[in-house]
């Protein structure tokens, strides 16, 4: 007795991928257009990219969406399912679940300083913001971007990232980790460059995103400036596998009882301070 | 009030044409005081005494291996279809406990964005409660939660009177049913039975773990970091038998089955445990619940904390599975006991 | 779905063989057992050597290769390596290929002795080694476990050898496969079982048929740190449970000390 679900959430959007790029050794980029139209996301969601005959994984948007037509993705080849999609290029299809997740609460920072701190591929999930404010960029208040790679190799994006350089409405800094011969830059932790920002607490909204062992590190940096905690935004990374808050995988050991798929991946650190692990 | 009799030897006469209309499972007795929901078609087969079944009756609403998408890939572009498999299933003898594990589970899969294949499944399951006089043994702690009373969540509800049960019509579906049986009415005398059973049920069920259960919410606020945890962590096997067997444990993992044409093939969904190693691990390495302490804790705080806030009851029916089942011989009351009194 | 930059480097038919070393043929018999399926299974794959039905020899090289038993002599250990050498993938097929299975029995005892009790006084002119799985001897690409295999099992990591890509061994007990099966649990029969030690994986097919878990597809990552608990409800000792393993697991040691892959 089988009938067909027409309305199940399990549904797939088709995609193409109608670009790719390998952008280091272990990250590929992806612009993927949707056969139904756009994406329709805010910065900061992710979707479910469904290989078909493997599996899903969730991936964060690494496109604004005030791109239109497609989207983003860098995928980082990490398990079974995204060294797969490393496979893939120009014109394969995925499906595509979402977009999923709470966004960067860009309409509270609307009008205020923004401080962005990304670590290794923390700049993807970022870049949706970044990208959105540069489009909006006279919305938003003074602008610092810090990035943090372990080594220049490692690093993301560069060619965008020479823009954000050039850019004179932006503040952009960089460092690696460990020492590089043709490296010119700062040598150290993503946390060393947060003393050299100038910030007016009130009103500067810090957003974070990376490895779950550099949060600790940044958000005491932050309110040893002063940031109020409810300012400091963080994305938090769990295995979220269906994206609607039901199958407990990416829920969050906090008395709230969060899913990060649903009431995440983005927080405030006011929100999420009370969690076992960020 | 709507209440219908069946005298006990008609039962199989009842069992018999129910069989005829739809699938009918009902607790069946496997050994060795093990029970399981399996199909009948006759009374015969039936235990009417039991203890809660091995697995409880979530398998029919949420079966432990699901179809979610049918799809193709042999041209370009994939293909899929979103199916459900089921059938009309009528499920006899559900205990109090487990009545209320499935009510659970609909407020967590009709929240949106709700899940259509338990809401559709849900949808083409009859369910016949049934009172339980006393307790099944010492673990069950259905009185703690609530649970040793009817509460809704059924179709019909059978109290056995002796000779007869009194049937309690609670739906629309379970009243054409009763009618198109044509049986009878229940008589005041039954009535008055009834209440008989229902006030004997006061000296036999008392509160299991001596906590009021409106103390438990504070206890579990703050008791993350209490010893009670390591110390079932210690012992915990991580098989995951407790959260199968729990009524209201429905976290799953999905996963894709090509076929050997390697150009078809499905998607599904299968039960999975936050008891297991990697439930709560990422790609990249990251464990976020790695001891077992923590995930026994997870669980427990799955039961008695988060849901309250949410859904204001808690997830434990009082069953007492998680402990029968259980290959260390951690005892659900004895923990809650330990962390109460950790909490003083 | 795929068009450029494919990592599967099979063929669309590839090229299969079956080998053997110390073990019953068992899994290999298993093959026959796989049903309605087998013929979609031979759909998919040209075998091109398996002794057990088929005396043709093939002397190209092999797209994937399918071992049975363990290496317990340096005759077997030059084989396996020249047979490594030829394929491109290497499936370690059964319990004896995967964790060296009953095979793993003779290094309970030294080896002198063990052989001296098997040959009698002759003993030096019959070559023997100690028990080895695969993984220990060449590279391993994928362990299909159990003593037999479970012929389901084959199929998807044939599926995954043919497409290239991983196939994860469930790490979880066995219990929680055998929980779903509504199976009466072992101990509750009053009965010693390693079901709660033992990796997932066969959909608990032994105690499906009223029989124990043996351990045969060896003991999950991370098992619970003292069995006291499990064994202390049933009355039962727990030196039990590491003989029962024993008969299964004795090749598992050699892992520690650096050998795996």
């Amino acid at each position: 007795m089988t009938e067909e679900i027409k309305n199940s959430n399990w549904k797939l959007r088709k995609g193409q991928i109608i670009a790719a790029k390998q952008m280091t050794a272990s990250e590929k980029w992806f612009d993927i257009k949707l056969e139904d139209g756009d994406l329709d996301h805010e910065p900061g969601q992710f979707v479910q990219v469904e290989l078909y005959g493997i599996g899903e994984a969730p991936i964060s948007v690494c496109s604004s969406p005030t791109k239109r037509g497609s989207f983003e993705l860098t995928v980082r080849a990490a398990g079974r399912l995204t060294k797969y999609m490393h496979g893939l290029g120009k014109g394969d299809w995925v499906g595509i679940r979402g977009p999923f997740g709470k966004p960067f609460p860009v309409k509270l920072m609307t009008g205020n300083d923004l401080l962005f701190v990304a670590g290794g591929l923390g700049i993807a999930p970022l870049r949706s913001l970044i990208n959105y404010v540069m489009y909006n960029r006279r919305e938003f208040g003074k602008t610092d971007i810090l990035l943090g790679c372990k080594t220049p190799a490692d690093m993301l994006f560069g060619d965008e990232i020479a823009g954000w350089q050039k850019r004179l409405d932006v503040n952009f800094s960089c460092t690696i980790d460990r020492s590089a011969p043709d490296w010119k830059g700062n040598v150290g932790l993503i946390t060393s460059l947060i003393p050299g920002v100038s910030i007016i607490p009130e009103k500067t909204f810090a957003v974070v995103v990376g490895p779950p062992i550099m949060y600790k590190f940044v958000i005491a940096e932050l309110l040893k400036k002063g940031l109020p905690e409810r300012q400091i935004i963080l994305s938090l990374e769990r295995h979220m596998k269906c994206g609607m808050g039901k199958c407990g995988h990416c829920q969050i050991d906090h008395p709230k009882n969060y899913y990060c798929c649903k009431d995440g991946p983005t927080f405030t650190y006011e929100e999420v301070k009370e969690a076992k692990k960020l | 009030m709507n209440y219908h009799i069946l005298k006990k030897d008609e039962l199989d006469g009842f069992i018999k044409k129910l069989a005829g209309k739809m699938k009918v499972c009902a607790p069946v007795a496997k050994g060795h005081n093990n029970f399981a929901f399996e199909e009948v078609t006759s009374a015969g087969g039936i235990a009417l005494s039991y203890i809660p079944t091995i697995l409880p009756p979530k398998k029919y609403f949420m079966p432990p291996r699901e179809k979610l998408l049918d799809f193709d890939i042999s041209e370009g572009k994939p293909k899929d279809t979103a199916s459900l498999e089921a059938g009309e299933t009528a499920i006899f003898g559900v205990h109090t406990c487990d009545l209320a594990g499935i009510q659970c589970l609909n407020m967590v899969f009709s929240e949106r964005p709700r899940d259509y294949n338990y809401l559709l499944r849900k949808e083409k399951v009859f369910i016949i409660g049934l009172e339980c006089g006393g307790y099944c043994d010492e673990h069950a702690s259905c009185a703690l939660v609530g649970n040793h009373y009817p509460n809704g969540g059924y179709d019909l509800f059978f109290t056995d009177l002796g000779d007869r049960f009194i049937i309690h019509v609670n739906t629309q579906k379970g009243e054409e049913l009763v009618e198109s049986f044509c049986l009878a009415k229940a008589a005041s005398a039954d009535m008055i039975a009834l209440d008989k059973v229902r006030e004997g049920k006061k000296a036999v069920f008392k509160n299991e773990i001596g906590v009021e259960p409106g103390k438990l919410p504070e206890i579990f606020a703050k008791g993350m970091e209490k010893k009670v945890w390591h110390d079932i962590g210690e012992r915990c096997v991580s098989c995951g038998n407790c959260t199968n067997v729990c009524p209201t444990c429905y976290c799953f993992d999905m996963a894709d089955t090509i076929n050997l044409d390697m150009k078809t093939g499905f998607r599904t969904r299968t039960w999975d445990s936050c008891q297991f190693e990697t439930f709560a691990a990422v790609a990249g390495g990251e464990n976020f619940r790695e001891e077992r302490a923590h995930r026994q804790r997870h669980r427990l705080y799955r039961k008695f904390k988060y849901p309250l806030d949410k859904f204001y009851r808690a997830f434990c029916t009082g069953c007492g599975r998680c402990t029968r089942a259980c290959m260390a011989k951690i005892n659900l009351k004895d923990t809650l006991k330990a962390l109460a009194a950790e909490s003083k | 779905m795929k068009t450029e930059n494919d990592p599967v480097t099979i063929a669309a038919k590839p090229k299969v063989a079956f080998f053997d070393f110390a073990c019953c043929e068992g899994c290999q018999l298993q093959v026959a057992n796989i049903g309605e399926t087998l013929l979609d299974v031979l759909g998919a794959i040209d075998v091109v050597e398996f002794r057990e039905v088929m005396s043709e020899k093939y002397d190209k090289d092999y797209d994937v290769v399918i071992i049975e038993g363990s290496i317990t002599d340096h005759h077997a250990e030059e084989r396996i390596k020249k047979i490594r050498a030829r394929a491109k993938v290497l499936i370690a097929y059964g319990a004896c290929a995967a964790t060296g299975g009953v095979n793993g029995m003779k290094n309970s005892f030294d080896l002198d002795e063990i052989r001296k009790s098997v040959y009698g006084d002759d003993y030096k002119l019959f070559d023997s080694t100690p028990t080895r799985p695969l993984h220990q001897v060449v590279k391993v690409d994928y362990t299909i476990n159990g003593c037999p295999i479970y012929p389901p099992e084959l199929i998807e990591v044939l599926k995954c050898a043919l497409r290239g890509l991983p196939y994860t061994v469930p790490d979880n007990p066995v219990c929680a496969e055998c929980k779903l099966n509504e199976n009466v649990c072992m101990y509750e029969r009053g009965v010693a079982c390693l079901g709660p030690w033992t990796k997932a994986g066969c959909n608990s097919w032994c105690v499906n048929n009223g029989n124990i878990c043996y351990g045969c597809r060896g003991e999950v990552k991370n098992p619970a740190k003292n069995a006291n608990d499990v064994i202390g409800k049933y009355n039962l000792k727990p030196e039990l449970i590491k003989n029962k393993f024993d008969m299964y697991n004795k090749c598992k040691e050699a892992d520690t000390n650096g050998n795996r892959k």
